[in-house]
């Protein structure tokens, strides 16, 4: 199935792109959609998303069609063909 | 309790490290310098920055001081870390009574003021009284003089620092002025300290008011720690925290705060044309990716810090081509872009250049020109009061006069306008108060009051009334706390509220809050403080410090006649749902304001009826005195 990833920021550097197709196999989840990112990217990927010392994702929503979720059980939320979805970068402040 | 009253001239055993142990009193209208010591006791229940510089203007500013009057006092104070190494230990603070919001007021700014003025030899300087000509205060290694001033004033801020460092013979000083924004009273003017600002609370008002132009400071000292190879250590881990965070490693450094433009949009939480709506589909022209494409030369550290937040930029093209600013922030893009009606960051970092000069509040400029536009729309105001700029969402090209003209005073609008946006409401009458977007006079920065509850809380509790400093937007923005519902948020937000003050007291960024934070005081702020002068704090004792420090502002904004029923937010943000959008259909109703502020107040141990704080509650923390003076209120 197909989704698009709206990127920003750093992420955006990273994949080159304002929105980016990705092709996962039916029933994947977010879960998955960050292991083909962390796979495709690699490390640059990874820095943006997780603190470097604990391994651990840092907190930040993601949207999927405008709706937010995060945390870790939504890590496992199923994905449809189409959806868009887009990780709100973490940044502190404002 | 008076602490400063145990002050005297020549030391009584400050024992702390980190501090100088030395604020600098300045008398402007006897012209004469004093210097005064910290005491221990000060130190250690009120810290330095925010919390020191209230205690000190709850005991010496009587309730209903004009701010614009001598009896008002302005205090420049640094914090505990300023001038170590700590990350982001480079903050000055800025203090007195504000023009705007009537409550004990503190802006803090980055840059490198903060250090060199504990490097000269003070902690701060209060200045109290008025001088009969313009003066300005220069520090060298210790030696306070004040000189003559006359020929820098009508000088835009980095026109009077040029001057001076050609008439001090060195470009090696730090210098925090005003503008002729300030000398012209504006309530939103501001001091801007090299290229940052004290942006916000008009306190560039009071230094006009007292015709004091600038301070330059200049020093050879240093900082000393009780224990320097147990400051490396944690040094060391703090920096690593800083290299390992997304946020400090990645994202700041790139992009700066500019990034939250597309982020709060994204969740539908970006305010547009005068908070009408929260969702911009042209946001992409304000973004940061577009000003790092377009404008973005390089990046700039404040003192100590590794981020690099702070981005120089030029503008390449159009009307403004060649205009240098450190900018533009994300809170100016949002109240000179998208609440504007428009998407040309070329504007926008005009615009912020033109307030940095003027010496104004950049965010109160913004929602000022939008507040007028929305005023023009409704045709609540003419051609006539306008003196014929048709001012619709949309005409960035107006932006750049109309702000001029409020600098100083030019023409009916500016006038008004140059009161800020509540009183220019209460001036124009005719129903503006619905969108007259500020509470307690302070207008609101660039987060969601409808999408965000707690924050929605932070805003109508806060003592300075539309800052996004005394809340926080970042828990319910990142998710850590679920934005959806308003349980909870009376805790959530107390312990932000705790947060923020302590670290406004110490004084390091809220940049940086996922790294002290970012709900709660956490146990490296406790290795912070102790680590830096020697205390034994704990934890416990760090948590109730700040809420001492928390209570006393209360406290002087009680004095000053606020009660609950000015902890609201306009009408806008109580009757409008947010239009379109991801966050459409939000709103914050009166029902869910009073709900969150009945828990808040009882979290808080206030009363319910009046928000005052109790007795019980002020005994507790050590404030007999100001228990005392509140029975005056109840």
């Amino acid at each position: 199935m197909n989704v698009t990833l709206k990127c920003f920021a750093n992420i955006r550097d990273i994949v080159g792109k304002k929105e980016l197709p990705v092709d996962l196999i039916p029933g994947a989840t977010l879960s998955d959609l960050f292991g083909y990112l962390q796979k495709a990217y690699g490390k640059n990927f990874d820095r943006q998303v997780t603190d470097q010392l604990t391994g651990e994702l840092v907190p930040f929503l993601i949207l999927i069609n405008d709706k937010a979720f995060r945390s870790v059980s939504d890590m496992e939320t199923p994905l449809n063909d189409g959806d868009i979805i887009t990780i709100m970068i973490p940044f502190d402040g404002g | 309790m008076y602490l400063l009253k145990g002050l005297c001239m020549n030391g009584n055993g400050f024992h702390y490290k980190g501090y100088i142990g030395k604020i600098l009193r300045v008398n402007l209208t006897s012209g004469t310098l004093s210097d005064v010591s910290l005491t221990n006791e000060l130190a250690e229940q009120y810290i330095g920055g925010a919390g020191m510089a209230a205690r000190i203007l709850y005991d010496e500013l009587p309730p209903g001081t004009d701010p614009l009057s001598a009896e008002n006092k302005v205090i420049f104070l640094t914090g505990p870390v300023e001038g170590t190494m700590i990350p982001t230990s480079s903050r000055i603070g800025l203090y007195s009574k504000s023009p705007l919001t009537n409550t004990f007021f503190h802006s803090s700014a980055g840059g490198h003021f903060a250090p060199e003025l504990k490097f000269s030899g003070y902690d701060g300087i209060i200045f109290e009284g008025t001088s009969e000509k313009p003066v300005y205060l220069f520090i060298d290694d210790g030696i306070a003089e004040l000189r003559d001033a006359t020929h820098l004033w009508g000088m835009d801020t980095y026109r009077v620092q040029h001057e001076l460092f050609e008439e001090i013979g060195t470009e090696e000083i730090q210098i925090a002025a005003i503008g002729p924004a300030g000398e012209h009273l504006v309530r939103f003017a501001c001091v801007i300290c090299g290229c940052r600002a004290l942006g916000r609370g008009g306190l560039g008002a009071v230094m006009g008011s007292k015709k004091l132009k600038a301070v330059a400071v200049r020093g050879r000292g240093q900082v000393d720690v009780p224990d320097m190879r147990k400051m490396k250590t944690f040094l060391d881990e703090l920096f690593a925290r800083f290299s390992a965070h997304p946020s400090t490693a990645e994202i700041l450094p790139r992009y700066g705060t500019p990034v939250l433009v597309n982020a709060n949009n994204s969740l539908g939480l970006l305010g547009y044309n005068n908070w009408q709506d929260e969702y911009y589909t042209e946001a992409e022209g304000l973004s940061g990716e577009t000003m790092r494409k377009k404008i973005v030369k390089r990046d700039k550290s404040c003192y100590a810090c590794p981020s690099r937040c702070g981005k120089f930029s030029i503008v390449g093209s159009g009307s403004f081509e060649g205009k240098r600013v450190e900018g533009p922030e994300y809170e100016n893009i949002y109240a000179l872009g998208s609440m504007c009606g428009h998407n040309d960051i070329e504007v926008v970092a005009a615009a912020e250049r033109l307030c940095d000069d003027l010496g104004v509040d950049a965010i109160e400029a913004g929602v000022a020109v939008a507040f007028a536009m929305e005023c023009y729309e409704r045709g609540l105001i003419t051609d006539k009061e306008t003196d014929g700029m048709q001012l619709t969402f949309g005409r960035s090209d107006l932006i750049v006069p109309l702000i001029t003209k409020m600098a100083t005073r030019e023409g009916y609008l500016a006038d008004v306008l140059a009161e800020g946006v509540k009183r220019a409401s209460e001036t124009i009458g005719q129903g503006s108060d619905f969108f007259a977007m500020q509470n307690k006079g302070l207008t609101f920065p660039g987060h969601s009051a409808r999408g965000m509850p707690g924050f929605a809380l932070g805003y109508a509790t806060g003592p300075r009334g539309g800052s996004h400093h005394d809340g926080r937007p970042t828990g319910e923005r990142s998710g850590l706390v679920k934005r959806d519902t308003i349980e909870g948020k009376a805790e959530y937000m107390a312990r932000i509220n705790h947060l923020n003050i302590l670290t406004d007291s110490m004084i390091l960024c809220h940049l940086t809050e996922g790294i002290w934070g970012p709900l709660d005081i956490t146990d490296v702020l406790v290795k912070c403080i102790n680590y830096t002068t020697g205390m034994d704090l704990t934890l416990e004792d760090l948590r109730t410090t700040a809420e001492r420090i928390w209570n006393l502002i209360r406290s002087f904004s009680v004095r000053e006649g606020y009660r609950r029923e000015h902890d609201k937010l306009p009408p806008r943000f109580m009757e409008e749902p947010i239009k379109t959008g991801p966050s459409k259909g939000m709103v914050i109703s009166r029902e869910m304001l009073d709900y969150m502020l009945d828990q808040y107040y009882e979290f808080r141990g206030w009363d319910k009826d009046t928000g005052i704080p109790t007795r019980e509650k002020l005994l507790e923390l050590g404030l007999e005195d100001v228990a005392d003076d509140m029975e005056k209120y109840r």
